[in-house]
């Protein structure tokens, strides 16, 4: 069953569309709103390039498609057949681009096309019951493939992300320290000098002043 | 010259001391025996008499009104002569002698203010002579007995010299009745009187300066009495004065120079210096006579003079010129516009210190407000305190960052929104940014100010089907109007619309888009509410249009048939909340009897008049079940709004259903006995403008200001989320705000506060957007300049709240107490600021803002919701009123308290062919019963209702061309409407026009003739709230009871 539907631009994690009332009667429906965001936030930096990916997380499992850099995702249950999902989603897509196809790289705000959430919500209820005729044949569609689509934990899709993010730190953190260790060893370097020659400057110094001082005196 | 008022401070406090304390102390020499009873007295007239008057208006004056009258004529017309003579002497110096009236006195002749012009004029005229010193001059004869010092002194002390006080005496005789022929008496006494207080000041201080002449008391009295009042008074009345601040400054200038005056020109400093004080004060403030008219028998009130907002409403606009980036005043209205610096003076305001806020005021055309997108940028706003980005904010270090106006805290400029700063530290780009410019933009929130995708637009009706809805018709009329307003409702495609019916059972209605009727499904278990189907019970209203129409077509057939008394409230509340609890939206309920069965139910009370007086008064008008109040907690919660249309002509318990829409944010339409013939239009309008007009879905209402005050309460309709967050489920153009404001314990130190209101929320449209206004308000350490930025609307509006509120915690009596109460408190703050320097005697002053204030004061107290006992106005009536009160926009308030009286019949049978040319009959009326003339024909208007009151004697022909062959009938039975000829059409045309001036609510018409009672005093007597009715006070009584008060210590 068809528990929530997103629908995002891909170059910046934009929302464009949601359906109407996702979330009813999920317990922990603001955790997994939480997970897509994320999720958009990946793939707005140009990781899993795969157009084409299921998500596993908890007892669901998110479906998505990217196609001209409109992400469509879905969340269902992992009984959901995959098929269906994915039958879901390409209609959402041909209706979306066909509607809002020119203004989706224009879009500024967020939920630009919300209106899009009543046709969302009516080809939702489509599928809602994987045993109705229609949705069986197109369950027994062979044409539809989706085997070869790749299935991912979540926790490992976001954890990639983290991953870079740490990467990213360490190296940032390691130019930082370097520098640091720079500075420090310019200062070590002129307090040796200090050091050394020291001693020798103050006894020309007393020894010039001695010599001074006989020159005054005598 | 502070310091020395200060001095006289601790005596003066008593009215009638003041005057005479001086004189005890100082003159002791010649007055001592006040003993001189009559004599004494006739010095003291001119003061005296005063006082007293004022503590006791007008009783007691009557009675001793004869024997000063005489005085006080023989007083004035004494001066005259004697100051005629040294005018022409005197005028010359004036110039550089006075310094104060410098300013206004200098030039004398061709005086610079206009106020001060018209005692100039006078000034060669011998009346002048006569306006200025008519008091003082009273003493002098009678006094020179007394006064022999003065005399003596004299020589002395020219300064003094205004005592004039032996010249006096003697002129007295002669002066008299060129004195008295020149200027009316009436005019007289007013103005004196007035100028007495105002003058004294000034005089006094002058004194000492004088020279050793303080002790020498003769001058005193002369001084007192001699001022130019008379005209300051005049001018003070008529023009308003320049800006108060003036008044000031002339003062201490003037005592400083003083030295120079005495030397120059002995003789008339005296009145130069008081006029131009004068001038100032008059500035600063008005005041009413209360005393009686000397020699009359009766009350001299003139209540004709007393002030009346006539005019409407007046927007404050000190402020628009000085801060032009400010918001307008339609969506912000302080109650002053200048803000106290400490705590201690806060208080000694008494008046209440906070704002009104409507967020979304309708706009003129070409006013909108702008909207903004920040785009990638984000939203700017500080970092600590999360001011939005606005005109008030500085740029600095060459645009990388920006100082909050609000906290002071330096912000960083994000790249995408840098741009260079000019030589003036303003921003290249400030011209293309409106939210740098303009005090109201709109801002497009992203993300972030999402807790979820933008909801659609959700309309849920909730209508009672009981037989009382069948009968009286509005079943019918509520079916019809929403069918027409399908098209209108706003956020196509994504309207959201569905129906539950219930009587003693729910039903629901299936509307789902692929059925051709709906489905009715009926419940009967009230006990658990279940939903019959989980979809389709709210509808996409594009999709599913046709079912919907279909619906609405038939719901009135449906239940024609219908017995059914009772009615399942509570259940069918909890059955809409289920189906609504996904994603909110608007919620109207159309109740028609009281809840009878299920959760909620209600019983009769408050038809017990014995509980009214008692400490259970309250109780009545709250929500006695917790149910109510417990729904509109969570319809808030789940973005619910509710608007409650009640329409039984029983008791229904307003208080109870009003509950729902109080914490909803929604707002309570009551029709008592509704019947469609009447009271359709009226529905039909409203519910089309409920149902229309632009509303703000899921919104949160934030108002921040400055460091060192904050807001502590708001009053109005909605749900307080936290301590300063409002929960407003839906919002409109008709909702208003109030909150109070409070300081804290430090001192401001900044120059100006400002505030700033936002609201988020999401547009019809799907656009979740923020509307920020933005206002600034000087700090000030003086009282007096608050009062001068005072704002009676927005205090009368908050008065209006506080009251509302109080009644629903304690007796009517105890709410309009504290109404009066409050407003004697500030007068009486305002009269101690200015009594100390001006001996006001009798007067009742108030400062210029405030001049309607005990007006306005007084309509709160007789307003539906505060009126009277119980017989007055029944409980439900009541308590819709109170519910319709609390959310009213200012403007709107101001015309249901002071309501609209006009005079229509003149200008209906002056033949003009323009229709639209309604500025002849827009002179407002006072609301008293004489403004009625039985020839007339009268509409009364307070914008929820129209009365057109015809005269007894009103011409037959107007009745006849207005009311067709009705004319003669009793009106309660004629129903109003064209009569095919010029007049009525004409009439139509204005009433037309009248309703379009509101469109938030339809006002009913009603006809009624003189005489016909009980319909003319239910219908408009009782409003006329200039008068006394029943065991309420009029306008007169009224302003002495304040007067009264204000004078007890």
């Amino acid at each position: 069953m068809v528990k929530m539907t997103l629908i995002a631009r891909v170059t910046d994690g934009l929302p464009l569309a949601e359906g109407l009332d996702d979330g009813r009667d999920l317990p922990d429906s603001d955790m997994y709103k939480q997970q897509v965001k994320a999720l958009f936030k990946n793939l707005s930096r140009g990781q899993n390039d795969a157009s084409r990916m299921s998500v596993e997380t908890g007892p669901y499992i998110f479906h998505y498609i990217i196609e001209g850099r409109v992400c469509y995702l879905t969340m269902c249950d992992r009984s959901y057949p995959k098929k269906l999902a994915f039958q879901y989603l390409e209609d959402l897509k041909n209706e979306f681009e066909r509607v809002n196809g020119p203004n989706i790289e224009t879009a500024a705000r967020p939920y630009a096309f919300i209106k899009f959430d009543t046709f969302i919500q009516k080809t939702k209820k489509l599928y809602q019951d994987t045993r109705t005729q229609r949705n069986i044949s197109k369950l027994n569609d062979e044409l539809y493939e989706v085997h070869q689509i790749m299935t991912r934990n979540v926790q490992e899709v976001l954890g990639v992300g983290e991953k870079l993010d740490q990467v990213s730190q360490m190296s940032s953190r390691l130019t930082l320290e370097s520098r640091e260790y720079a500075d420090k060893a310019k200062d070590l370097n002129r307090q040796a000098l200090i050091r050394k020659w020291a001693p020798v400057a103050i006894v020309l110094g007393v020894v010039f002043l001695l010599f001074w001082v006989k020159t005054k005196l005598w | 010259m502070g310091t020395e008022n200060n001095k006289g401070y601790p005596k003066f406090p008593a009215r009638p001391a003041p005057s005479s304390s001086p004189y005890a102390s100082a003159p002791p020499p010649g007055i001592p025996p006040p003993s001189g009873g009559p004599p004494t007295g006739s010095d003291a007239v001119g003061f005296r008499p005063f006082p007293p008057s004022a503590s006791q208006p007008i009783r007691p004056f009557t009675p001793s009104g004869p024997p000063p009258a005489p005085q006080v004529g023989a007083m004035r017309p004494a001066q005259p002569s004697p100051f005629v003579s040294q005018i022409p002497g005197s005028r010359p110096p004036p110039p550089s002698s006075n310094s104060f009236p410098s300013t206004a006195y200098g030039p004398p002749p061709p005086p610079p203010p206009p106020p001060g012009a018209a005692p100039f004029q006078r000034f060669p005229s011998p009346p002048f002579p006569t306006t200025q010193n008519p008091p003082p001059q009273g003493p002098p004869q009678t006094l020179a007995g007394h006064f022999s010092p003065p005399m003596s002194l004299r020589p002395q002390q020219q300064p003094m010299a205004p005592v004039t006080m032996g010249p006096p005496p003697q002129s007295t005789t002669s002066g008299l009745p060129g004195a008295n022929a020149s200027p009316s008496p009436a005019d007289f006494n007013m103005a004196a009187r007035p100028g007495f207080q105002q003058s004294m000041p000034p005089v006094t201080p002058s004194y000492p300066g004088v020279g050793g002449s303080q002790p020498s008391f003769p001058g005193y009295p002369s001084k007192q009495v001699s001022q130019p009042p008379p005209m300051p008074f005049q001018s003070s009345q008529g023009p308003p004065g320049p800006p108060p601040v003036s008044s000031y400054p002339p003062h201490t200038g003037g005592f400083a120079q003083r030295p120079n005056i005495v030397a120059q020109q002995n003789l008339h400093p005296s009145y130069a210096p008081p006029t131009s004080n004068v001038q100032g004060l008059v500035e600063d403030f008005n005041s009413l006579s209360l005393a009686s008219i000397p020699g009359s028998m009766e009350p001299g009130l003139d209540h004709r003079s007393f002030p009346r907002p006539l005019d409407g409403d007046v927007e404050p606009n000190s402020f628009a010129e000085m801060y032009p980036m400010n918001c307008h005043s339609r969506y912000l209205r302080l109650t002053t516009s200048a803000i106290p610096n400490s705590q201690s003076l806060a208080s000694r305001w008494h008046l209440p210190l906070g704002a009104v806020v409507c967020p979304l005021a309708e706009t003129p055309e070409g006013e909108e407000v702008p909207l903004i997108d920040f785009g990638s940028t984000g939203i700017i706003r500080c970092r600590r305190c999360r001011t939005y980005v606005n005109p008030y904010v500085t740029f600095t270090d060459s645009g990388r960052k920006w100082r909050c106006n609000i906290c002071s805290m330096l912000n960083d400029v994000p790249g995408e929104y840098f741009s260079h700063l000019d030589a003036n530290g303003r921003r290249m780009d400030m011209d293309q940014r409106p939210e740098l410019t303009k005090g109201s933009v709109e801002i497009i929130a992203p993300t972030e100010y999402m807790v979820r995708p933008p909801m659609p637009p959700i309309y849920f009706f909730l209508i009672d089907v009981s037989i009382s809805a069948t009968k009286s018709g509005m079943l019918e009329v509520v079916a019809q109007t929403i069918k027409s307003c399908l098209d209108n409702l706003p956020g196509y495609p994504r309207t959201q619309i569905g129906f539950i019916t219930y009587d003693s059972t729910l039903h629901f209605y299936n509307m789902k888009s692929s059925l051709s009727q709906p489905q009715m499904m009926v419940v009967t278990d009230l006990d658990d509410i279940f939903l019959p189907l989980p979809d389709d019970l709210l509808v996409n209203l594009s999709e599913s249009r046709t079912v919907v129409e279909a619906f609405l077509d038939s719901l009135p057939m449906m239940f024609q048939d219908n017995v059914n008394v009772e009615s399942a409230f509570g259940p069918a509340l909890r059955a809409a909340f289920m189906v609504m609890n996904q994603l909110g939206g608007k919620l109207l309920i159309f109740q028609n009897s009281l809840p009878s069965l299920g959760a909620g139910r209600l019983k009769l009370r408050g038809d017990d008049p014995r509980v009214y007086g008692t400490d259970k008064e309250y109780a009545l008008r709250v929500a006695e079940d917790p149910f109510y109040k417990q729904m509109a907690a969570d319809c808030t919660k789940f973005q619910i709004g509710i608007n409650v249309y009640a329409f039984s002509d029983k008791y229904t318990d307003i208080a109870s259903l009003g509950t729902l829409a109080k914490y909803t944010g929604g707002q309570v339409y009551y029709y008592p006995g509704f019947q469609s013939s009447v009271h359709g239009d009226k529905l039909r309008h409203e519910l089309a403008r409920d149902l229309t007009r632009e509303t703000a879905w899921e919104a949160v209402m934030r108002i921040r200001c400055g460091k060192g005050i904050r807001f502590t309460s708001y009053h109005g309709n909605f749900m307080l989320r936290s301590t300063d967050l409002l929960a407003l489920p839906a919002v409109d153009c008709d909702k208003a705000y109030a909150m109070q404001l409070s300081l804290e314990e430090t001192l401001l130190t900044t120059q100006t506060v400002y505030f700033q209101v936002a609201l988020l929320y999401t547009a019809s449209c799907g656009e979740r957007r923020i509307r920020v206004h933005t206002s600034v308000a000087p700090v000030v350490a003086d009282l007096g300049e608050m009062y001068r930025q005072a704002d009676t609307g927005s205090i009368v509006s908050l008065y209006a709240r506080l009251a509302i509120e109080k009644s629903m915690s304690a007796k009517l009596d105890d709410a309009r107490n504290a109404i009066q109460q409050k407003i004697v408190k500030a007068l009486k703050e305002y009269r101690n600021l200015h009594a100390v320097q001006h001996r006001l005697g009798s007067r009742l002053i108030y400062p210029e803002t405030l001049k309607f204030l005990p007006l306005y004061g007084l309509a709160i107290i007789k307003s539906t919701p505060l009126q009277g006992g119980p017989a007055d106005a029944s409980l439900d009536e009541r308590c819709a009123a109170g519910f319709t009160m609390m959310a009213l926009p200012v403007k709107k308030l101001l015309k249901l308290l002071y309501p609209n009286l006009i005079r229509v019949d003149e200008w209906l049978l002056k033949p003009s062919a323009d229709h639209d040319d309604l500025r002849d009959v827009s002179n407002r009326l006072p609301l008293a019963a004489e403004s009625l003339d039985s020839r007339g024909l009268y509409i009364y208007d307070d914008g929820f209702r129209l009365v057109l009151w015809f005269g007894r004697m009103l011409s037959p022909d107007i009745a006849k061309n207005l009311l067709g062959n009705d004319f003669a009938a009793e009106l309660s039975r004629v129903t109003f409407q064209e009569q095919g000829n010029g007049m009525s059409k004409k009439l139509m045309s204005l009433v037309k026009k009248l309703r379009e001036n509101d469109p938030s609510y339809h006002p009913m018409c009603f006809l009624v003739r003189q005489g016909e009672q009980p319909r003319e005093g239910f219908l408009l007597l009782r409003h006329l709230i200039e008068d006394q009715m029943g065991g309420s006070s009029g306008y007169v009584d009224w302003i002495l009871q304040l007067q009264r008060q204000i004078q007890q210590n």
